[in-house]
């Protein structure tokens, strides 16, 4: 038994080495940074230039609601859809399974710096095709890059477009884990499939749907290469400034790195809390 | 011992002139953008005449990028810089607050009195904290207007008589109705504030006073400035586009006028080969019928990381680009740079009449207006500043503010949390 | 009956209805990306539609690589992705088997750390990161710096652990009594068994450092250091650029994922619905 438990420290030892140093230690060392003012050589005890300045700083509190806006807004949108998307496919009376499965699940594997350039041509406000597109259709064209809210709209559909299918696929997998019989017994009760839907998946897809809304949050608060390369650092002006980005620009334009952890701080307590109020809400609900 | 022998080199070139350099050699990388990058590559082959054994490569990495690498190269130590580095002034005093050891002093490497007392002063201030010299100037951008001589006769407008921001306005009117598809203007209203900016310093005004201790972008002749921004954004006189953007319609002929730093000359001239003799220049209006007409619009300089290999190597291209009239005028004549060395003014290239301007003096027009420039300090705030003013102006153009004043007191508000710095009375 | 095959027939009508203009609108971006790709620069920036692909490819390729080492790029990122994987399989999987299969002091310390910071955001550490790995050890612009740091995520421990506790006790206690040392065990009895999950693990992994952007875009600031990434991202901001160079970057990127995702389907939607990623 012994040498069995120092067997467990030597396979454990070279992990948690990486794990303490490149994780535990700049958690801590984070903390330590965001009470010292770093704008000018050397370092000093201030909170006041980090988290005193965290609640009147105006582009802060911009990046804040720009962020809850695409939470509010994105999350929920994507989520539902998600869940209509894993629902329908995994009808049985689906033809040409594997190229519609291929089609949602795709997105999930294209990296953000391809999709952003893709995105950029197709809303090009002059010579995108999605503006053609809609001016075909006899409709004024959209300043994509020009106007808050189009472009606000715009990572809203980029973000929907790259993940809803990494979140059907876990919830697909969670409805291919309820047992058939169910539906059967409620078929024959003559359940319509509607209700079957909201009475039976719903409730038991819970749990995974929640797990599903958690990591939305976790990815939302920390949402960076999107407004980065899409809409060209948060443009127009800052109005597609995320917290992911503010902190970026804090961190690494201007090097404010006390500044910067204490928004890193913010990022992490704020995912934390409203993941937190989900699941509450979640469970309560029930 | 190669560093005694370079310095006895050096003493050499600067005392003979332009004596040939036989002891540097090695290879040089500089990083810089667009057509500056490729304005330091057309210097290369009269430096190799001098100094044949150095090689200098030039990358073109986007402005934002050498910023960005520059910045994230000194916090490393030092780590992946060249052995050049482009910085704009504006942006210069960030580095030197925030890492003056990243950067030699070029007055150890020879950039004596004399040869920097060669440039304006307003282009060294920002350059020269302390008693160290991080950077020697390179070029300067004073503003002027760039315009579609067939469009503007087409309306029957004279540029001449544009004195003031409201006769554009006029013009403009005129020159839409009478060019259809053609936009007066384009600014990057989504990206940037450079319009604010140049109307701003045109002004004597803005983000900082000129020591750099207090706020002045809420003073008045900014808040004019904002205003006519928008004045002109609802007339629907200029249209938001980058900078590609604005290349592009250059080249597609659907904008009459683009205000910029003098530099712009040879993007046009570059960009758009085929509208040779169609293209004009005249100087920026006023708010005011008497107002002053010159602001500076961007500019920027050389320095030498400290970790650079080849300091001595690296000195001597920067003096050769910066410091002779021959570098200069060879930057000016082949991309538009517009110098900042006094004795380049003098050079007998500037009385040319220029082809593709119709053959305009264009540059005794752009750089008669450099003396009456106010210079406006960058400070190490300047990014801070500029990017509060970005979102205030997106915003006040969308009608986010009563006035220019609520936009421009928000402004200030802001930059005060942000810099600590007291607001101008 | 008959009634009920219409029914069928109705319903199917319906669903299919909903799901093809869908999948289509979902597919687009990336037969965009095909198509834009081979299009002459002229032909993107003009004022018609074009939706099927050209023959510039390779034109557009040749440009790309003319603006940036493009193929310098694929092969740093290339490198980077495998031994990352390789690594943190290994890694997660000898930590996963400690936890899951020994009982020592500290077990319940570490497993409540793993667990109690799985939630936060990588934002909190990229700071600290940053600062030690470049201004403390001076490593920027190494592979130590593309590869070590990113090797903290404890998604894979937790998986791997999981897998293991799955496993009967007397697979192993067979071993011992014939007595076999521990790290055979683990490397030949154990390993095997777990075969599944280390495939979806790998992909997963793999997947995640070929797209990873913020680290690498931090830590280099040198061109031949660069993964492809970050060397396209970088190409968007700059002024004189091809668009079509950029496209073929972005399908040079998104064509080995998407190929993995279609043969290794089954192992990739396994990974994912684990929760392995992010």
């Amino acid at each position: 038994m012994r040498m069995r438990t120092r067997a467990a420290y030597g396979f454990l030892a070279p992990y948690l080495l990486i794990f303490t140093t490149f994780w535990v230690w700049p958690i801590v060392f984070s903390f330590y940074l965001s009470f010292l003012a770093t704008r000018t050589q050397p370092w000093r005890f201030n909170p006041a230039a980090t988290w005193g300045r965290l609640v009147i700083d105006p582009a802060f509190l911009n990046a804040l609601k720009n962020t809850l806006v695409i939470l509010v807004i994105q999350v929920p949108v994507m989520i539902a859809l998600a869940t209509v998307l894993a629902v329908l496919l995994n009808s049985q009376l689906l033809r040409a399974r594997g190229i519609m499965r291929f089609a949602f699940f795709a997105p999930v594997v294209v990296g953000e710096a391809a999709y952003a350039a893709v995105f950029r041509l197709m809303f090009n406000a002059d010579f995108g095709i999605i503006n053609k597109i809609i001016t075909g259709l006899g409709l004024p064209p959209v300043a994509w890059f020009a106007s808050p809210t189009a472009a606000m709209a715009l990572i809203m559909m980029a973000v929907t477009w790259r993940w809803v299918g990494y979140n059907a696929i876990i919830i697909l997998s969670g409805l291919q884990a309820i047992p058939q019989d169910v539906y059967e017994a409620a078929t024959l009760d003559r359940v319509s499939k509607p209700r079957q839907f909201f009475f039976i998946t719903l409730p038991l897809l819970r749990p995974i749907i929640l797990f599903c809304v958690v990591l939305s949050i976790i990815g939302t608060m920390q949402l960076f290469a999107e407004p980065f390369l899409i809409t060209n650092r948060g443009g127009p002006g800052q109005a597609t400034e995320t917290l992911g980005l503010f902190l970026y620009r804090q961190g690494f334009t201007v090097l404010n790195f006390g500044y910067a952890s204490a928004v890193a701080y913010t990022i992490a307590a704020l995912a934390i809390l409203i993941s937190l109020a989900n699941l509450w809400l979640g469970r309560s609900a029930k | 011992m190669r560093m005694t022998l370079g310095r006895a080199a050096l003493a050499l070139v600067l005392a003979t002139g332009s004596a040939p350099a036989f002891a540097q050699s090695g290879e040089i990388t500089v990083w810089s953008w667009n057509v500056a990058a490729s304005s330091l590559e057309s210097t290369i082959e009269g430096f190799n005449a001098q100094y044949p054994d150095v090689t200098v490569t030039v990358q073109d990495l986007g402005n934002q990028q050498v910023f960005d690498r520059t910045l994230a190269g000194c916090a490393a130590g030092g780590a992946g810089l060249p052995d050049v580095l482009s910085i704009e002034n504006h942006e210069a005093e960030i580095f030197w607050a925030q890492f003056p050891d990243c950067f030699t002093d070029l007055k150890e490497l020879g950039y004596t009195e004399e040869i920097a007392s060669g440039f304006p002063d307003f282009k060294r201030v920002e350059l020269e904290p302390g008693d160290a010299a991080y950077a020697m100037p390179w070029d300067s951008g004073p503003v002027a207007m760039f315009y579609r001589r067939d469009y503007y006769e087409k309306a029957g407008v004279n540029p001449e008589d544009i004195k003031t921001w409201d006769d554009f306005i006029e013009a403009g009117k005129k020159i839409m109705e009478a060019n259809p598809g053609v936009v007066m203007s384009q600014a990057d209203l989504n990206g940037d504030t450079e319009w604010f900016r140049m109307i701003a310093n045109e002004q004597g005004c803005g983000y900082f006073s000129r020591d750099g201790n207090a706020i002045t972008v809420n003073q008045p002749a900014c808040v004019a400035a904002l205003e006519k921004v928008k004045e002109m954004v609802d007339a629907g006189l200029i249209t938001a586009a980058d900078w590609n953007e604005k290349i592009q319609a250059n080249t597609a002929g659907t904008v009459a006028t683009q205000m910029y730093g003098g530099w712009y000359e040879g993007t046009i001239r570059s960009a758009s080969p085929d509208l040779a003799g169609k293209w004009g220049v005249y100087r920026m209006p006023s708010v005011t019928a008497d107002g002053p007409r010159a602001a500076n619009l961007g500019g920027s300089s050389l320095a030498i990381p400290s970790v650079s290999e080849n300091k001595e190597a690296a000195w001597a291209y920067v003096n050769y680009t910066l410091g002779t009239n021959e570098g200069q005028v060879t930057m000016l004549r082949e991309f538009g740079l517009v110098p900042s060395l006094l004795s380049a003014l003098d050079d007998p290239y500037m009385q040319e009449p220029q082809p593709y301007w119709d053959g305009q003096k264009v540059w005794i027009d752009i750089l008669g207006t450099l003396e009456q420039v106010v210079p406006s300090r960058g400070t190490p705030f300047f990014g801070d500043a500029d990017g509060i003013m970005n979102a205030v102006q997106t915003q006040y153009i969308n009608g986010g503010f009563d006035s220019a004043q609520a936009a421009a007191d928000n402004a200030a508000d802001q930059i005060a949390v942000v810099t600590g710095l007291p607001i101008a009375e | 009956m008959r009634s009920k095959s219409a029914s069928t027939f109705r319903r199917s009508i319906a669903l299919h209805a909903v799901l093809v203009p869908l999948a289509i609108v979902w597919l687009f971006p990336i037969w965009m990306m095909v198509v834009f790709s081979t299009m002459p620069e002229n032909a993107i920036f003009s004022p018609n539609i074009h939706l099927i692909p050209s023959n510039r490819f390779w034109e557009n390729f040749l440009i790309l690589q003319a603006d940036t080492d493009f193929l310098r790029t694929i092969f740093v990122s290339v490198v980077v992705a495998l031994v990352y994987t390789v690594l943190s399989v290994m890694l997660t999987s000898m930590a996963g088997w400690a936890l899951a299969r020994y009982s020592f002091a500290g077990k319940g310390l570490v497993l409540s750390i793993i667990l109690g910071t799985l939630t936060l955001p990588y934002f909190v550490v990229v700071i600290p990161q940053f600062i030690m790995v470049a201004r403390d050890f001076g490593l920027s612009n190494t592979w130590f710096a593309l590869i070590v740091p990113p090797l903290f995520n404890s998604l894979g421990v937790l998986f791997m652990r999981q897998s293991f506790s799955m496993m009967p006790a007397e697979l192993f206690d067979a071993a011992r009594v014939e007595g076999v040392r521990e790290w055979r065990i683990f490397l030949f009895v154990g390993m095997p068994l777990a075969r599944p999950t280390l495939a979806a693990l790998s992909i997963i992994l793999f997947l995640a450092s070929w797209n990873n952007y913020l680290w690498p875009l931090l830590i280099n600031n040198r061109p031949d250091m660069m993964t492809a990434p970050v060397a396209l991202g970088s190409l968007i901001g700059l002024t004189k650029v091809s668009w079509g160079g950029i496209m073929v970057g972005a399908v040079l990127l998104t064509a080995p994922m998407i190929a993995v995702f279609v043969l290794l389907q089954r192992h990739f939607i396994a990974g994912i619905a684990a929760g392995a990623v992010k």
